[in-house]
C-alpha cells in the first residue's frame, strides 16, 4: 500500500478540490482496495488493478454530495509555497483540473506512465481511442511542455 | 513516450505527497472506518431482523385468531406488507453493496453503478404500492373499529395510517429522485468517458 501511496495521492489531487476532499478520497480509495483485496488474483497486475479501483472510486464519488466545504482553493494554497519547479507542476495541475473527467482520467494514467493498452485495461476505452485522445490532450498541454 | 512527454511525466511525478507516517495513519483511519461501517450495517440488519421477528409472529397470530374475518384478513394483509418491506430493505442493501466501486474497468463500473441505481430508484419510487398491504390492513382495522367500537378510534387509526403511508411514500420517492439524479450524472460521465 505504501508503495502506491504517492500515485494515489497525485490522483486524489487531480480529482478532489480541497485538501479535506483529497483526504476523504484517499481514504475512500484505500477502503475500496481493502474490501476488494480478497478477490485479487496474483495473475493480474497490481498497478492496473489498483488504478481501476482508484479511478472508479474517484469517478463515482463525483456524483455523491459528500464534498466538504472549503473556501480556499487548493491550487491557491500551493501557489503560496511554490518554487520555480513547483510552478510548472502547478500549471500542469491547473490544466488537468480544467479538463473533463474522462480526459482527466486518461491524462493522469498517461502521466503515471501507463501504456495505451494498460489504460484500456483500467478504463475500458479502446487503446486506439486512448491514443487519439491523448494526442489531442497533449496539444492542450503543449504550452506547458514548451515552457521548460 | 517522447522527450517532451517524459518531461511532463517527470514534472507530474515530482509531486510526492505521501510520507510513510502519513500512509500509516491513513491505513489506521481506513481500518477504523471499515470496522465502523461494518458495525453500522450489522446493527441495521440486526435491528430489521429483530423488528420483523417481533412484528411478524404478532400479526400472524392476530391473522389466525382475529375476532372476525375482516380483522383476520386485515392482519394477514399486514403480515404480507411487513414481509414485503423486509425483503425490499434487504434488496436495497444488497444493490447498494453491488454498486460499490471495485476492480473492474471504469466503463463497466459506471454502467454497473448506473444500473444498480436505476433498480434502487425504481424500488423506492414504487414503495407506496408494494408497501400498501401493510397500510390497507391497518385501514381495514380502522373499518372494523368504525363498525364495532367508536368513530374516534377509527378516525385516529385511519389518520395515522394515511400519515404513515404518505410520509413513507413521499420520503422514499425523494430518495429515489436523488438516486435518479446520481444515475443521470453517472450516465453523463460515461458518455463523456467514451
Amino acid at each position: 500500500m505504501a508503495a502506491y501511496a504517492a500515485p494515489i495521492r497525485r490522483l486524489c489531487a487531480a480529482y478532489a478540490e480541497s485538501p479535506a476532499d483529497r483526504e476523504d478520497l484517499f481514504q475512500d480509495i484505500f477502503l475500496a482496495v481493502w474490501r476488494a483485496l480478497p478477490g485479487f488474483r496474483r495473475q493480474a497486475s497490481v498497478r492496473t488493478w489498483l488504478y481501476r479501483i482508484a479511478h472508479n472510486v474517484a469517478l463515482t464519488r463525483r456524483t455523491r454530495n459528500r464534498h466538504r466545504q472549503s473556501r480556499e482553493s487548493p491550487l491557491d494554497q500551493e501557489t503560496a509555497a511554490a518554487t520555480d519547479m513547483d510552478f510548472r507542476r502547478l500549471a500542469l495541475k491547473r490544466a488537468i483540473a480544467g479538463m473533463a473527467p474522462g480526459d482527466r482520467t486518461l491524462t493522469v494514467l498517461w502521466l503515471e506512465g501507463l501504456s495505451a493498452a494498460e489504460i484500456e485495461d483500467v478504463t475500458g476505452i479502446k487503446a486506439a481511442t486512448v491514443a487519439v485522445r491523448l494526442s489531442r490532450i497533449r496539444k492542450r498541454l503543449h504550452p506547458i511542455e514548451v515552457s521548460r | 513516450m517522447s522527450d517532451d512527454a517524459r518531461w511532463l511525466s517527470a514534472v507530474w511525478m515530482s509531486d510526492d505527497p505521501a510520507k510513510r507516517a502519513d500512509v500509516t495513519s491513513a491505513i489506521d483511519a481506513v481500518l477504523e472506518r471499515d470496522r465502523a461501517e461494518a458495525d453500522r450495517e450489522h446493527r441495521t440488519r440486526i435491528g430489521s431482523l429483530a423488528a420483523l421477528a417481533l412484528l411478524l409472529p404478532v400479526v400472524l397470530w392476530a391473522a389466525a385468531h382475529g375476532v372476525t374475518p375482516l380483522v383476520r384478513g386485515a392482519y394477514a394483509l399486514m403480515a404480507v406488507g411487513v414481509a414485503v418491506i423486509g425483503t425490499a430493505e434487504w434488496l436495497y442493501l444488497e444493490w447498494s453493496k453491488q454498486a460499490l466501486p471495485g476492480p473492474v474497468d471504469a466503463r463497466s463500473q459506471l454502467q454497473k453503478t448506473a444500473f444498480m441505481l436505476t433498480r434502487q430508484a425504481r424500488l423506492l419510487s414504487t414503495s407506496a404500492i408494494w408497501a400498501s398491504p401493510a397500510f390497507i390492513g391497518a385501514a381495514l382495522i380502522g373499518g372494523w373499529l368504525f363498525r364495532e367500537r367508536t368513530h374516534a378510534e377509527a378516525i385516529a387509526v385511519w389518520a395515522l395510517t394515511a400519515a404513515g403511508w404518505l410520509a413513507a411514500g413521499l420520503g422514499t420517492m425523494a430518495v429515489g429522485a436523488r438516486l435518479t439524479r446520481r444515475r443521470e450524472q453517472l450516465e453523463q460521465l460515461l458518455a463523456e468517458l467514451e
